[in-house]
């Protein structure tokens, strides 16, 4: 099988899995497409008191309550601006709805595992164990992200600790 | 069992009475989608117990409205499952649908008390026998059961046995539907000796369809291409019926269906079959049951209706006083429409916005017509919302018949008191306390109240009082039930774990070894009654305020009684609150910790080690600025520029310093908890007006978290 960087639309393979590609800084992400359920323009947030810079705080939206994450500051990419196009993408994550501040989103592309490899390690400072992959598309190089247990690490605060 | 007359009781019980009937409606439901979804394997522990929950539910429910005969199948099956949860009796596939007629017959027994439609007492007495044989057989029946089940149950229905007692007294009307193969007439068979032996056994209607095959070239003139479906009005049962057919239909080309009123297990009614014609009900047939027994509580009345279209005219006008009662709608239904009617709300603000910066006199049909829909919007957000509260009053009025009744059987005087009827309660929280405080008070009087002679003996007043007290504490809303009886026994709780095999040791504080009795299958009654005792009920009570994310705690004072309190969140509830302004952020403080609010003058703040506090008419009370607490950007941070809110916690008294104070509102709390986590100093978060999301401030633990930074610092 072909794994050049021409190979971007899913080519049919079956397990091919779909990922939401997004920028953060300089840097392309992607997350499983099955978690995102829409995206939408930043809003006014209510600031959560005591909570860490990234948690931007919490938007009414449709009636739940959902906290906001900017992981623009959380991994140090690129300076947070927030405008019109700032864009929120709202992800059901372990049964929760968090929204994440990106700096904006660029497509759907389908990848099959072959297209990607494993993450090189990065030095015990850093936990990494979020990334499953970085894939490579067009030239750039796409981080895949396994968005669960990213937003579910103790470092996010953001859910309760199973204690 | 003493049978009490319910007339001498008669108080006016129909509104008690249709509460009952939807929750004994959600209990057979719920036992038989469990049973159903056993799929002939055998029930885990888990399902064992929900079932024998179910059970017992029905039973205490139907012993507090006194409707003996429901008592009466339900505690045989209950003893049954007990006996299968103590693993007494070994679990066979036969018994789930012994079961299922079990819960099909409690649900006759309900229509009968509900509509008033027939109920057939040998079905009663039937399943009832057939449960007790199954108990009394213990593991001897067990063996024998595969012979001994199928003779009576067929195909889910009930079925009067030839073998049952009173079997021959009633008419039972049975619809066959037979297609004999083609080949009938070869073996011999004649169908008129059939048809004529059927006839002997009652009255008979037969309808011949006869199916014409398209092509004539193969037709065989000798074949048989009649199908019959017959209606049969007899004293018989389903076997001697069948027994005709023997020799004549496979099992596949008879079907015998009991269609006699309300003896059909379906939970059929009355008229079914004196309007309907025979051959017609055939096809209302395949639907009707399916229907009835997915919900019988609810789905009756409409359904009959729609079926008789145009042949009962009657149904129509019989089933209107029914229009008032109540539609039980999911409370996650009611919360999707008070978000979207909040929805409404803040888009109906955003449009006034636009609207407001047109031109008044150009548009003004524009501006009438956006008046009239905020005024629609505010009435529809009201009755959304009312939708959802309900005074815990509609509790505890329940528990005054219980009591009374409980009381006549048990031989002891008691007095129940009620405190705080009017303390409101979301509806979802309502519903699912009833049966933890029912199973409760049953409890106290049972276990915790003393006879009238134990009582003089000990000193005490011969009657015993049970209170019922309902309060909002803070953030909680704590439900007491208080008795003044002899308290529980440490020893023996002790003593009856280490017999149940439950962990425990001597050593235990008292609140752990009270806390025993909340393990399942625990029970120091000395006798199993028909009250309590099978240790079902605090085990059940822990399961339902737990999934309410409640607490329960027991105090309990030997010779003196014992309190349970029941506590539960806010989470559902709505509130009053006050919202102020800090910095940009806004928040709600409720209004019940509020004691008042002041602008303070220089003279009167003071100073303590650098902390501010303000002089209330004499009192020094310490100051807590909010925008520190909350690390909030706030221009404003000496206190005699802002307004400083009074708060009242459990007698500690404390400043909070805001901004300023915006608006009293109504507020639906939301759970932080749901998508973030716990926010310290907050009780949860609501929607204001315009769409923003604000926190509600838990005055408690602000007092705490100031204690903590000052620790800290």
């Amino acid at each position: 099988m072909q794994t050049g960087p021409e190979n971007t639309d899913g080519n049919g393979t079956k397990n091919a899995l779909e990922y939401l590609t997004f920028t953060l800084g300089k840097e392309e992400y992607g997350i499983d497409i099955l978690k995102v359920q829409e995206i939408r323009g930043y809003d006014v947030v209510t600031h959560i008191a005591n909570a860490p810079e990234f948690i931007k705080g919490v938007v009414n939206l449709r009636g739940v309550i959902v906290p906001i994450v900017d992981m623009r500051i959380k991994f140090k990419l690129g300076e947070p601006t927030y405008n019109e196009f700032t864009v929120v993408i709202i992800m059901n994550v372990l049964e929760r709805i968090i929204g994440m501040v990106v700096d904006g989103v660029s497509d759907v592309v389908a990848l099959n595992p072959e297209q990607f490899k494993a993450a090189p390690e990065m030095g015990s400072s850093m936990d990494t164990d979020y990334i499953t992959g970085l894939g490579t598309l067009n030239d750039h190089m796409l981080i895949l992200v396994d968005i669960e247990r990213l937003m579910s690490s103790e470092e996010m605060q953001v859910m309760e600790q199973a204690n | 069992m003493n049978h009490q007359d319910p007339t001498v009781l008669e108080i006016n019980t129909a509104r008690f009475n249709r509460m009952f009937f939807e929750e004994c409606s959600e209990h057979l439901a719920e036992m038989e989608r469990i049973l159903v979804s056993l799929d002939d394997g055998e029930p885990d522990d888990e399902q064992l117990d929900a079932i024998f929950r179910a059970a017992h539910s029905i039973k205490g429910g139907a012993g507090m409205f006194g409707f003996q005969d429901m008592i009466l199948v339900t505690h045989v099956l209950e003893s049954l499952l007990d006996k299968m949860r103590n693993n007494e009796i070994t679990f066979s596939p036969s018994m789930i649908d012994l079961f299922l007629e079990a819960g099909d017959v409690i649900s006759m027994q309900l229509s009968g008390h509900r509509d008033g439609s027939e109920v057939n007492q040998e079905a009663v007495d039937l399943i009832r026998g057939k449960l007790q044989l199954v108990i009394e057989g213990g593991t001897a029946a067990v063996k024998s059961e595969s012979a001994f089940l199928p003779a009576y149950v067929h195909q889910g229905n009930i079925v009067t046995d030839c073998n049952a007692p009173s079997a021959d007294t009633t008419v039972h009307r049975y619809e066959l539907t037979f297609a004999p193969d083609p080949d009938t007439f070869k073996r011999g068979v004649r169908l008129d000796n059939l048809l004529a032996d059927l006839e002997e056994l009652g009255m008979l209607t037969a309808h011949a369809q006869v199916s014409v095959p398209g092509d004539f070239s193969t037709f065989d003139p000798e074949g048989c291409i009649t199908s019959w479906r017959l209606c049969l009005e007899t004293s018989v049962g389903e076997a001697d019926i069948r027994e005709i057919f023997e020799f004549v239909a496979d099992e596949d080309q008879l079907q015998v269906l009991d269609v006699t009123d309300g003896a059909s297990a379906t939970g059929e009614n009355a008229e079914y079959g004196e309007t309907a014609q025979c051959g017609l009900r055939i096809e209302e047939d395949s639907s009707a049951p399916a229907a009835s027994a997915d919900h019988p509580g609810t789905v009756t009345a409409g359904r009959r209706a729609y079926d008789k279209n145009g042949t009962t005219p009657a149904a129509y006008g019989r089933r209107a006083g029914d229009a008032e009662s109540s539609i039980r709608v999911g409370v996650t239904k009611v919360d999707q429409l008070i978000n979207q009617v909040g929805e409404l709300v803040i888009t109906q603000l955003m449009l006034s916005q636009t609207a407001a910066k047109l031109d008044p006199v150009l548009y003004e049909n524009l501006h009438r017509s956006l008046l009239q829909l905020e005024r629609n919007t505010r009435d529809l957000q009201q009755s959304v919302m009312s939708m959802r509260l309900v005074p815990i009053g509609i509790v505890f009025s329940r528990f005054p018949r219980l009591v009374r009744e409980l009381a006549a059987k048990l031989g002891k005087q008691v007095e129940l008191k009620t405190i705080g009827d009017m303390t409101e309660l979301d509806k979802g929280l309502i519903e699912k306390i009833t049966d933890p405080l029912t199973h409760l008070v049953r409890n106290c009087m049972d276990h915790g109240l003393e006879t009238p002679d134990a009582r003089i003996a000990a000193g005490k007043r011969p009657g015993g009082t049970i209170t019922l007290r309902a309060s909002q504490l803070g953030s909680r809303i704590v439900i007491d039930v208080i008795d003044d009886g002899a308290g529980l026994n440490r020893d023996k709780i002790l003593k009856k774990a280490a017999e149940r095999g439950i962990q425990a040791s001597d050593s235990m504080i008292d609140e752990d070894v009270w806390h025993l009795i909340f393990s399942p299958g625990f029970s120091t009654a000395d006798a199993i009654t028909d009250i309590s005792g099978r240790g079902v009920g605090m085990d059940v009570v822990l399961r339902n305020v737990q999934s309410m994310n409640g607490r329960v705690d027991i105090s309990s004072d030997p010779g003196k009684g014992t309190r349970i309190t029941i506590s539960l969140p806010l989470t559902l509830a709505i509130l009053d609150g006050l919202s102020v302004a800090v910095g940009k952020e806004k928040f709600i403080i409720p209004l019940n910790s509020i004691i008042e609010s002041l602008q303070p003058t220089v003279e009167n703040l003071k100073t303590v080690n650098g902390k501010h506090v303000v002089n209330i008419r004499g009192d020094y009370l310490p100051i807590i600025p909010l925008y520190e607490l909350f690390n909030i950007d706030s221009l404003l941070k000496e206190p005699e520029k802002g307004v400083l809110i009074l708060i009242d916690v459990d007698g500690e008294k404390a400043a909070v310093l805001v901004d300023a104070l915006l608006d009293e509102h109504q507020v639906v709390i939301k759970s932080m908890e749901t998508n973030y986590r716990k926010v310290d100093g907050t009780a949860g978060a609501t929607i204001l007006g315009d769409g923003r999301v604000a926190l509600i401030l838990d005055v408690n633990s602000l007092l705490q978290m100031r204690k903590q930074n000052m620790a800290n610092s």
